[in-house]
């Protein structure tokens, strides 16, 4: 009998050893086989997951540098409108500056032309006048309503030299006003040298025995009298620039325009005639 | 630009002619004159004014009175009055104002005041 080694026991159809053997380890490398591809599957699995992440995070990234790039950008010009903002506030302050500047020389020009429209309305009203009483009346005006004067008086020196008469007051009684001994008064002296006198101290406080200011008034260089203003309006705390070219104003006009008033009055109101004139020319 | 008118009412030629300087600074301001309270009413009954500057103390017919016919004349009963007064007279002030004047001004007056006063009363910027 023949024995196939390949074979079971005769009579059997089970495989002999050998087969067995080999079909076992088919099996095992078949299980193995499988468990790798298994194994294989799974790293695909797993590698197709971290692909997948990867995907996502280059996505990420991406978008980041898209972003890092856009606030680059942003932050560009972020500096471009704060350079551009720094330039405009500067020139906003230039501009305010010259404002400022502006608005305070129009106030100074408004300022300026209120004192000479002061200087000019008394010059005109000190002239606008051919009689004593009307150039007293306007010399009073100007103290009262310019000046801001309350309590006042106009002394002329008598015909010696010697005195101060007063002539027109007002705020005091005329008993108070005697003539003034040009020599030893505060008066006097002013008269004597030709210059205003005005009191530091607070003009509405003022008295008869120590004035807020003295005005010489002058005719053609001669002193001939003063204008004692002894206080002012309670609102009128101190004198002020224009008062002072008031007080100048008055010290050259008044007199001058009360002599003239006094000339014309004494000539019955007749004016000079053409013959009067004629020598005038230089 | 619209144009206004405003009365003074003074007899002082002195304070009439300083107002006018002043007022003349206001733009597109018409200014016109009158010597007391009477000649005021007597402008005001001619013409229509949109302010009116008005001194306290003064012969014929003195501020208090004229505000007071102001306020009951129909076309004027609204315009602003400014009036101008001294310091010690408070009591005048306020009758004034009490009467129907809108502001005060007190002697000496300053032209910029002036100027301020009306520009307010008129909404001139």
């Amino acid at each position: 009998m023949t024995n196939d080694r390949k074979s079971g026991p005769p009579g059997s159809d089970m495989p002999g050893p050998d087969l067995k053997s080999e079909r076992d380890q088919f099996l095992k490398k078949f299980t193995r086989g499988a468990k790798l591809t298994e194994e294989f599957l799974r790293e695909v699995e797993h590698l197709q997951d971290r692909l997948h992440n990867l995907e996502t995070e280059n996505a990420g990234l991406r978008a980041k540098v898209e972003a890092d790039d856009a606030i680059r950008d942003l932050l560009a010009k972020i500096e471009r409108l704060e350079l551009e903002k720094r330039e405009l506030l500067s020139r906003f302050h230039r501009a305010e500056a010259k404002s400022s500047e502006f608005t305070a020389r129009v106030q100074e020009v408004e300022s300026e032309f209120a004192n000479l429209a002061n200087l000019f309305v008394a010059s005109n009203q000190l002239h606008s006048s051919l009689s004593p009483r009307g150039v007293t009346r306007r010399i009073k005006e100007v103290l009262a309503q310019l000046v801001g004067a309350e309590r006042y008086c106009m002394y002329l020196a008598n015909s010696e030299a010697t005195e101060l008469i007063p002539i027109a007051f007002e705020g005091v009684a005329g008993s108070a006003l005697t003539p003034v001994k040009i020599a030893d008064s505060e008066l006097g002296q002013t008269l004597v040298k030709g210059a205003a006198s005005v009191s530091d101290g607070d003009p509405t406080q003022g008295t008869v025995a120590r004035p807020a200011a003295i005005i010489p008034l002058t005719v053609d260089e001669k002193t001939v009298g003063v204008i004692a203003i002894f206080s002012t309006l309670a609102q009128k705390k101190r004198f002020d620039t224009v008062d002072f070219e008031l007080f100048k104003l008055l010290g050259q006009h008044a007199a001058a325009a009360l002599v003239s008033a006094s000339l014309f009055a004494h000539t019955d109101r007749k004016l000079p005639g053409l013959e009067a004139f004629l020598d005038l020319s230089v | 630009m619209a144009e206004y008118s405003c009365l003074i009412v003074e007899d002082s030629p002195m304070m009439r002619q300083l107002l006018v300087f002043a007022l003349a600074r206001v733009r597109n301001l018409r200014v016109t004159e009158a010597d007391d309270g009477v000649d005021g009413l007597r402008k005001l009954a001619s013409a229509r004014y949109d302010i009116i500057v008005t001194d306290i103390n003064m012969p014929i017919m003195d501020g208090l009175k004229l505000v007071k016919r102001v306020r009951s004349d129909p076309i004027h009963k609204d315009t602003p009055i400014v009036i101008i007064t001294t310091e010690g007279s408070q009591e005048d002030r306020q009758r004034a104002l009490q009467l129907g004047a809108n502001a005060y001004i007190t002697k000496p007056i300053q032209a910029p005041q002036v100027i301020a006063t009306v520009k307010e009363l008129l909404k001139i910027d």
